[in-house]
């Protein structure tokens, strides 16, 4: 795939609104061509392309290189080979399951905090609540910067907004 | 369910209860609605055992929808218990929760003219006509104190009392959605956590225990000309607190970019006039506790959408878009939550 990720993404939107929208009359129909539209503006801010198949396609190209480099390290007057490196590369499945268990530990703290608030020192228990729910607070305000406007008015009406 | 096979099981439906052979037009499926399907019904020639109806409303709660297993018979109960109320709301024919007959519990109700206020509306949307909007708006309050006054206690919807009282009201609702998130949510959500532990700490003692509409916000009822003629989808139906409907009206995402509940009325005119209707003064420590939970029932509709989804019960593709604002949600809660009365 040769096109960006997110020009691909409007692509799809504008052709959905154009070519598709344009000739359908089903309301329910319209209103699941909105909901596709409003998914694919959230890949287009949360997504990209797969790191795994990234991955795959350069640890190819470095093995490939790293053998060549074998190959002609003796051999007169033969271009230098660079030493690329394929680097450690989390997987968001790994990343999702890490930000749970993060989740997980914050929500038993919080439960702990709530009992254990009265014998604690009261500067002590009000700086872990603050730690706490400044994280909550942050993973939501990340959240929200990654999401696109909701298009509900156009998915429950099947009509395209005047804006 | 089978929807070819829908029109034909709605006719033999009809005629055995009518005693009569009945036509069924094609069907035509609304957009509006994200658990139950909803449908028109045309009828050739009316319907004497439906006052004449010429079109009647189909509603189905599928075995895969948002929140299903569903059941009609809140919805049916309500409806039935505000015949005669004054209350708009459309009169119900026939409802069961027998999947034999549609696939699905299914509820034949009056097909009322009019059409839905948008509650979502983008950010440069023009407020409405101010003639309009108050005219709708004080429709809108006085509709919900009416329900709100209605003694139900010999009504059809007394069965679903369950032994709630005013001091057990809110403590009953927030662990119904306490358990509802721990059943639906995908992953951990602390916000949520804690806001559940404030709201089980800050519990009101209700003024009376009324009928809740449960989701009564623009969208869910119909206009004609500045006049609301049907409130429509009852399914969340119960006995509660009054504050309840009141915070969910109040609801940030429903005032669609305007400082008016709803994109209907100024706080401060909802408050009054309301309490001149109802017959007891709003409490405001209630609103704001009720706005809260309203925010984690959205929260938790939210997490109920995203997770049917990913399982593969229905690929209703606006589903994952409501499953994106969870955080929205989130976010309103604890602000709710952190502000002054």
């Amino acid at each position: 795939m040769n096109n960006s990720f997110p020009r691909l993404i409007d692509g799809m939107c504008a052709t959905l609104r154009t070519e598709v929208l344009s000739r359908l009359d089903d309301e329910f129909a319209r209103g699941q061509v909105f909901g596709v539209i409003n998914l694919l503006n959230t890949f287009k801010s949360r997504a990209d392309w797969s790191t795994d198949f990234l991955s795959q396609q350069l640890s190819v190209q470095c093995h490939a290189l790293e053998q060549v480099r074998a190959l002609i390290g003796n051999v007169a007057h033969a271009p230098e080979v660079a030493k690329l490196r394929t680097p450690q590369i989390v997987s968001p499945a790994e990343l999702l399951s890490l930000r749970d268990s993060a989740n997980l530990e914050i929500s038993k703290l919080l439960d702990w905090l709530a009992k254990a608030k009265e014998s604690l020192p009261e500067a002590t228990a009000l700086a872990i609540e603050s730690e706490l729910r400044q994280s909550m607070r942050r993973e939501i305000e990340i959240e929200l910067k990654n999401s696109p406007r909701p298009l509900f008015a156009e998915m429950s009406s099947g009509q395209e907004s005047p804006n | 369910m089978n929807e070819e096979l829908l029109p034909v099981q709605i006719a033999d439906y009809l005629q055995q209860q009518t005693g009569h052979v009945v036509q069924v037009g094609p069907l035509k499926r609304f957009a509006v609605g994200f658990s139950w399907k909803t449908y028109l019904v045309p009828i050739a020639g009316g319907l004497p055992e439906a006052d004449g109806a010429t079109e009647l409303i189909l509603r189905l709660g599928p075995s895969d929808g948002l929140f299903a297993p569903y059941s009609a018979m809140p919805e049916f109960l309500s409806m039935r218990s505000l015949e005669s109320s004054g209350i708009p709301v459309p009169k119900a024919y026939w409802a069961s929760d027998d999947s034999e007959t549609f696939g699905a519990p299914f509820l034949f109700s009056q097909k009322v003219n009019g059409a839905a206020v948008v509650p979502w509306v983008p950010v440069n949307t023009p407020p409405l006509d101010e003639a309009y909007r108050k005219s709708l708006g004080a429709e809108f309050i006085d509709a919900l104190a009416a329900l709100h006054a209605v003694d139900w206690s010999d009504r059809p919807i007394a069965q679903m009392a369950q032994g709630i009282n005013i001091q057990n009201a809110a403590l009953t609702n927030v662990l119904y959605w306490e358990k509802q998130i721990e059943r639906w949510a995908m992953r951990p959500y602390p916000a949520a956590q804690w806001a559940i532990r404030w709201l089980k700490n800050h519990c009101p003692v209700a003024p009376r225990v009324a009928i809740i509409h449960g989701d009564y916000r623009t969208g869910n009822f119909l206009e004609e000309n500045g006049h609301i003629t049907a409130i429509l989808d009852w399914e969340l139906v119960h006995l509660g607190d009054p504050h309840e409907d009141i915070g969910w009206v109040s609801m940030p995402m429903y005032m669609g970019g305007s400082s008016h509940f709803c994109r209907l009325t100024e706080p401060e005119w909802f408050y009054q006039r309301y309490s001149e209707k109802v017959g007891f003064q709003v409490s405001m420590a209630s609103v704001k506790y009720y706005r809260a939970f309203s925010l984690l029932k959205l929260a938790a509709t939210h997490m109920a959408a995203a997770r049917c989804f990913e399982e593969g019960r229905f690929n209703d593709l606006r589903m994952p878009a409501m499953g994106s604002q969870i955080a929205t949600c989130l976010r309103q809660l604890e602000k709710t939550i952190e502000s002054p009365l």
